[in-house]
C-alpha cells in the first residue's frame, strides 16, 4: 500500500509550496515526534497522535495513539473510519489532513494550515433566529410610536387646537377634533347618531366629565322628575362601591348619581335608548316615605304589589276653576256641568237606540266610538263635540232659512243662543196681499222698509229655553248670571284624567270598552267612570310577575314617564320626549319648571 | 459532636434541597405552584365580582367594579413587562428570578379573565378594544412560549448529536475543502453547480425557511439533482454533496428548533410594548372624554 503525502505550506510572499513524497507502507503515524511518518510542529499535536491503517476492505482505519482524539470530519473522536473513495478530512491541531482516492490508485493524504478562526463566535451568531428577523426594539418602537402617535397624540393635539363652537342641536356640524373615532367605545344611540363625528360636541373641555350643561343646550324643553334637592332626599343609600365611586368621581369634577349621564349612558349602540327599569323607579319610590316624610305620593315598587290607588284629575264643584284629584277608593262625585246618562244611551233597547237606527249617519243602536274618537297619539280621546256627537238627535234647528234649508241654533256660548233666537221671529215681511207692494219708500229695497221681529217672543224664547224644562236644559244646568239673567252651567272636563300616566287605548282595542268603564250601568254624568287599580290588575302586575296568556309584566315605563312634561316611552312610534298636553298645576305658579332652572338654582 | 455532626448534616442536607430547589424545580411548579394558586384565587374573586355585583344599566369598564379591575389589569401589565428588566439584574432570595417568572406565567394568564370582565364584554372597533386583543395576543404568544420551552429543548438535545454548534460548522467545512479538490476533475456546468453549493451561506433562507424547515433554494440539493453519476470523480462529488446535505440537514434542523423556541419572543415583547403604548392612549382617552 502506498501513500501519497502532500505537503502544502505558504512562503513568507504568500506563494505555494507543494512537496510530494510517496511512503510504501500499511500504516502510518502521525504527531509531533520527529520519527513519525507525518511530522507536525504543532504544541495542539500530542508527540504520537494518530495512527493510519490501510483495511483488507480498501478503507483506513484512525485511531488515537493516546488519550486526546482527533476532529474527523468536524466530529472530535478517538477512532474513525475513513473510506478514501469518498475521502475524509483529519484535523490535528492547526493542521487539515484530506484523505482522498488518487485517480493512480494512491491514496493521497494532503496537509495543510488553516489560520485560526477569528469570526468563529460570530458564525455562531448564525444559528440565533434574530439574524433573520427584525430586532424586537426596532419594532417595539414601531408599534409603539404608531400607536401613540396615531391614536392619541393627533386626537389630543387638533382637540388642544381647535376653536370650540356653539352645539348645533341639530347635529348637523362636523366635529373638529381628526382620528377620535377610535376612541369611541361603542355607536351613540338613534337619537344622538348624528353627533357619532363631533366627539367635543359633549365632551367639550379635556379630562372634564360630559355636564348637565352641555345636554341642555340643546334639551331645553327637558323638564325635571323633581325639584333636585328632594331627588336627592329621595333617593336610596348607594352601595358603597357606588358611594366610593361617587365621591372620587365628584371630586374630579363629575356630576353626581342625578347628572344626566349617570342614568342616559351613551355608547351602548345605535339603538333607541332603553326604557328605565321596574328597580331604577323602585330605588326611590319603595318606601320613598321614610326619605322623603312631607311627600303627597304613595310608595310603590311593583305595580301588582304596592301601587298606589289612581287619582284622577277631575272637577269636583261647579264651574271650578282648576279640576282636583282624588283616589278612587274615595268614591269621587264629578261636577262636570252637564246632565248625561250613559245608560240611557247605551241601552240597545231604549228610546236613543230606536232613535239611533231611524237615522242614517247611525242605523244601528248607539256605540261607543259614535261620540269617543280616539287622539292622534291613539292614548287619549278627542274632546266631544255638541255638534258632531250629540245634535243629530238634539237638533237645534230653528226653522228654514232663505235658501230653502234650515236655520241652526248656534251652540256653545249663550250670547249666540240669543242672536240666534232673536232671529228667529224676523225674516221678510209677508206681502199684505198678493199682486201688491207697499208704497214709495216702504216697498222692499226702499229706505223705510224694515224687517221687524217681537221682542218680547225672542225674550221669552231665550228664557224658556235656558230654564228647567227648556231645550239647553236637557244636557245642561240652568243657573243664574251675575245680573239674575238665565244663563247654563259651564262644562268642565279635563284633559286628562290619569295625569301623571299614560293609558294606551291603543293597546287595548282588542277589550270591550264597558270591561273597563262602568258606562252601561252609570246613570248620571257625576259617575266618574274610570277604572280603578283593582281592574287594571286582573291583567297587569309588576316586572317580576310571570307572563302567561292573560297576565302582562308591566315596568314602571309602560304608564309612566321620568321627565315632566314628556310623553311615554313606546318601543316604536314618538320619540320619548315629545311633548304631550300639559298636566293641570297643583297650585298657581308652582308649575313644573325645567331641568335648566332647576340646575341653574342648584349651581348658585 | 455526633449531634453536631447531624445538626450539620440536616443543615447541609436543607441547604442542597434549597438549591436543589432553586436548581431543577421548574419555574411552573415553583414553591408548589403558590403562583398558580394566587392567580386562580384572583381569577375567582373577579368572576364572583362580576356576577354578584349588580352594575347598572350593564356591566361596563367605567362602573366602579369595572374601574377596580381595570386598575388591576393596568397594575399587572406594567409589572408583568418589567420581567424584561428583572431578568436583566441578578439576585437571589425571595424574589428570584425563578419565583418571578412563575408569578409572571400564571398572573399573566389571569390577565385573561380579569381583562376581558373588564370589557364588560362590549367588543368594538377602537383603541380600548386595540389594548385587549393586543393583550389577548401577547398572552397566547406567552402561552405559546411556556409550552416550546417545555417540550422543544429535547428534541434540540437529540438533535445535535453530541456536536456543538461550532463543530457542526466545522464538519460543514471539512467537508467543503473535500468537495473542492474532489471536484476538481468536473466540468463547467457541475463545477459551477458545486461552486453555488459551497458559495450558498449555510444560514441562507429567511424566518420561513428556519420555521417550516423547507429550503426550496438549496444550491446544495440543486448540485445533487443535477450531477450526472459517470465517473469516479462525479461519485465522489455526488458521496461529499450527500454528506454536505445530512450535516445542513442536523444545522437546519438546529435553526428550526431554535427558530420555533425564539419566534414567540418577537411577536411578545414588541406587542408587549405596543400594548403599553395602547394602553395609554386608552387610559388617556377614557379620561380625556370623560
Amino acid at each position: 500500500m502506498a501513500f501519497l503525502i502532500r505537503t502544502i505550506d505558504f512562503t513568507a510572499a504568500g506563494r505555494e509550496l507543494i512537496r510530494d513524497r510517496v511512503v510504501e507502507q500499511d500504516s502510518l503515524t502521525i504527531g509531533r515526534a520527529a520519527e513519525n511518518d507525518i511530522h507536525l510542529p504543532d504544541l495542539a499535536v500530542e508527540q504520537h497522535h494518530v495512527r493510519i491503517v490501510a483495511q483488507a476492505d480498501g478503507t483506513l482505519g484512525v485511531e488515537a495513539l493516546g488519550t486526546l482524539g482527533f476532529g474527523l470530519d468536524g466530529r472530535v473522536v478517538n477512532q474513525g473510519v475513513i473510506d478514501p473513495r469518498t475521502g475524509g478530512e483529519i484535523a490535528l491541531g492547526a493542521a487539515r489532513l484530506a484523505v482522498a482516492r488518487e485517480s493512480d490508485g494512491h491514496t493521497s493524504i494532503t496537509i495543510r494550515q488553516v489560520a485560526a478562526e477569528e469570526g468563529k463566535g460570530d458564525a455562531l451568531r448564525g444559528f440565533a433566529l434574530a439574524s433573520v428577523l427584525p430586532s424586537k426594539r426596532a419594532m417595539s418602537w414601531l408599534f409603539a410610536g404608531a400607536i401613540l402617535l396615531a391614536l392619541l397624540m393627533v386626537p389630543v393635539a387638533s382637540h388642544l387646537l381647535r376653536t370650540p363652537v356653539k352645539n348645533d342641536p341639530e347635529g348637523k356640524t362636523p366635529g373638529q377634533v381628526v382620528m377620535d373615532a377610535a376612541w369611541s367605545t361603542g355607536a351613540l344611540s338613534l337619537k344622538h347618531h348624528s353627533l357619532e363625528d363631533n366627539c367635543e360636541s359633549c365632551h367639550v373641555a379635556a379630562f372634564e366629565s360630559v355636564a348637565d350643561e352641555t345636554c341642555i343646550s340643546c334639551h331645553k324643553e327637558t323638564g325635571d322628575h323633581a325639584a333636585m334637592p328632594r331627588l336627592a332626599k329621595g333617593m336610596a343609600p348607594l352601595s358603597t362601591g357606588d358611594a366610593l365611586q361617587w365621591r372620587i368621581a365628584t371630586s374630579l369634577g363629575k356630576e353626581g348619581p342625578l347628572g344626566c349621564v349617570s342614568c342616559h349612558s351613551e355608547h351602548e349602540g345605535k339603538v333607541r335608548q332603553k326604557p328605565a327599569s321596574e328597580a331604577f323607579c323602585a330605588d326611590c319610590h319603595d318606601a320613598l316615605d321614610t326619605r322623603l316624610t312631607d311627600t303627597a305620593l304613595g310608595n310603590a315598587h311593583d305595580f301588582g304589589k304596592e301601587h298606589p290607588q289612581f287619582r284622577p284629575a277631575f272637577y269636583a264643584s261647579f264651574g271650578a276653576a282648576r279640576p282636583v284629584r282624588a283616589s278612587l277608593d274615595s268614591k269621587p262625585i264629578e261636577r262636570s256641568g252637564l246632565k248625561f246618562p250613559h245608560d240611557v244611551h247605551m241601552d240597545a233597547r231604549g228610546g236613543a237606540a230606536r232613535m239611533a237606527l231611524s237615522l242614517p249617519q247611525y242605523g244601528a243602536p248607539l256605540e261607543c266610538k259614535d261620540c269617543h274618537s280616539l287622539d292622534a297619539d291613539r292614548i287619549g280621546f278627542k274632546e266631544v263635540k255638541m255638534e258632531d256627537a250629540c245634535e243629530g238627535c238634539h237638533s237645534l234647528v230653528s226653522g228654514r232659512s232663505a235658501g230653502g234649508g234650515f236655520s241652526k241654533l248656534r251652540h256653545g256660548d249663550v250670547k249666540d243662543l240669543a242672536e240666534d233666537l232673536a232671529r228667529v221671529g224676523t225674516g221678510p215681511r209677508a206681502d199684505l196681499s198678493a199682486g201688491r207692494s207697499r208704497p214709495g219708500q216702504f216697498a222692499r229695497g226702499g229706505a223705510y222698509a224694515a224687517d221687524f221681529g217681537r221682542p218680547v217672543r225672542a225674550y221669552i224664547g231665550l228664557s224658556n229655553a235656558l230654564s228647567p224644562g227648556g231645550i239647553c236644559t236637557e244636557c245642561h244646568l240652568p243657573a243664574r248670571g251675575p245680573t239674575g239673567q238665565a244663563d247654563l252651567v259651564p262644562v268642565n272636563l279635563p284633559d286628562r284624567f290619569l295625569t301623571t300616566g299614560f293609558f294606551s287605548h291603543e293597546a287595548h282595542k282588542r277589550e270591550e270598552c264597558t270591561d273597563c268603564h262602568a258606562a252601561d250601568t252609570s246613570k248620571a254624568a257625576t259617575d266618574l267612570l274610570i277604572p280603578d287599580l283593582k281592574s287594571c290588575r286582573d291583567c297587569h302586575l309588576g316586572a317580576s310577575a310571570v307572563k302567561t296568556k292573560k297576565i302582562v309584566p308591566s315596568e314602571c315605563a309602560m304608564c309612566h314617564a321620568y321627565h315632566l312634561p314628556s310623553g311615554q316611552w313606546s318601543p316604536q312610534g314618538n320619540a320619548p320626549h315629545y311633548t304631550p298636553a300639559p298636566p293641570p298645576a297643583s297650585k298657581p305658579g308652582g308649575a313644573k319648571t325645567v331641568v335648566a332652572a332647576i340646575a341653574g338654582k342648584a349651581r348658585k | 459532636m455526633a449531634s453536631r455532626a447531624q445538626g450539620g448534616a440536616r443543615n447541609r442536607f436543607s441547604q442542597d434541597e434549597r438549591r436543589r430547589d432553586s436548581d431543577h424545580v421548574s419555574f411552573l411548579k415553583h414553591k408548589g405552584f403558590r403562583w398558580l394558586w394566587i392567580a386562580l384565587a384572583l381569577c375567582g374573586v373577579t368572576i364572583a365580582g362580576y356576577l354578584l355585583i349588580d352594575q347598572e344599566p350593564r356591566p361596563n369598564g367605567g362602573s366602579w367594579y369595572g374601574y377596580t379591575l381595570g386598575t388591576i389589569g393596568f397594575a399587572l401589565i406594567i409589572w408583568l413587562s418589567l420581567l424584561g428588566v428583572r431578568k436583566r439584574r441578578i439576585t437571589t432570595g425571595a424574589w428570584s428570578l425563578k419565583a418571578w417568572t412563575s408569578a409572571h406565567v400564571y398572573l399573566g394568564l389571569s390577565l385573561i379573565v380579569v381583562g376581558t370582565l373588564h370589557t364588560g364584554f362590549q367588543i368594538g372597533w377602537n383603541v380600548h378594544t386595540l389594548a385587549y386583543v393586543l393583550m389577548l395576543l401577547v398572552i397566547i404568544t406567552g402561552i405559546y412560549g411556556v409550552v416550546v420551552y417545555a417540550t422543544l429543548p429535547a428534541s434540540l438535545s437529540a438533535n445535535r448529536k453530541e456536536m456543538t454548534r461550532a463543530q457542526m460548522l466545522e464538519a460543514l467545512t471539512a467537508i467543503d475543502r473535500q468537495l473542492e479538490s474532489a471536484a476538481q476533475p468536473l466540468g463547467r456546468a457541475e463545477a459551477d453547480m458545486v461552486i453555488a453549493a459551497l458559495e450558498q451561506d449555510v444560514f441562507a433562507g429567511g424566518a420561513l425557511a428556519r420555521l417550516t424547515g423547507r429550503y426550496p433554494r438549496c444550491a446544495t440539493a440543486r448540485a445533487l439533482a443535477g450531477m450526472s453519476n459517470g465517473s469516479e470523480a462525479a461519485a465522489r462529488v455526488v458521496a461529499l454533496l450527500e454528506k454536505r446535505r445530512d450535516q445542513l440537514a442536523q444545522i437546519r434542523g438546529q435553526l428550526r428548533i431554535r427558530a420555533l423556541l425564539e419566534i414567540w419572543l418577537f411577536v411578545h415583547v414588541p406587542l408587549t410594548i405596543a400594548l403599553i403604548a395602547a394602553l395609554t392612549a386608552h387610559v388617556v382617552s377614557v379620561f380625556f372624554y370623560w
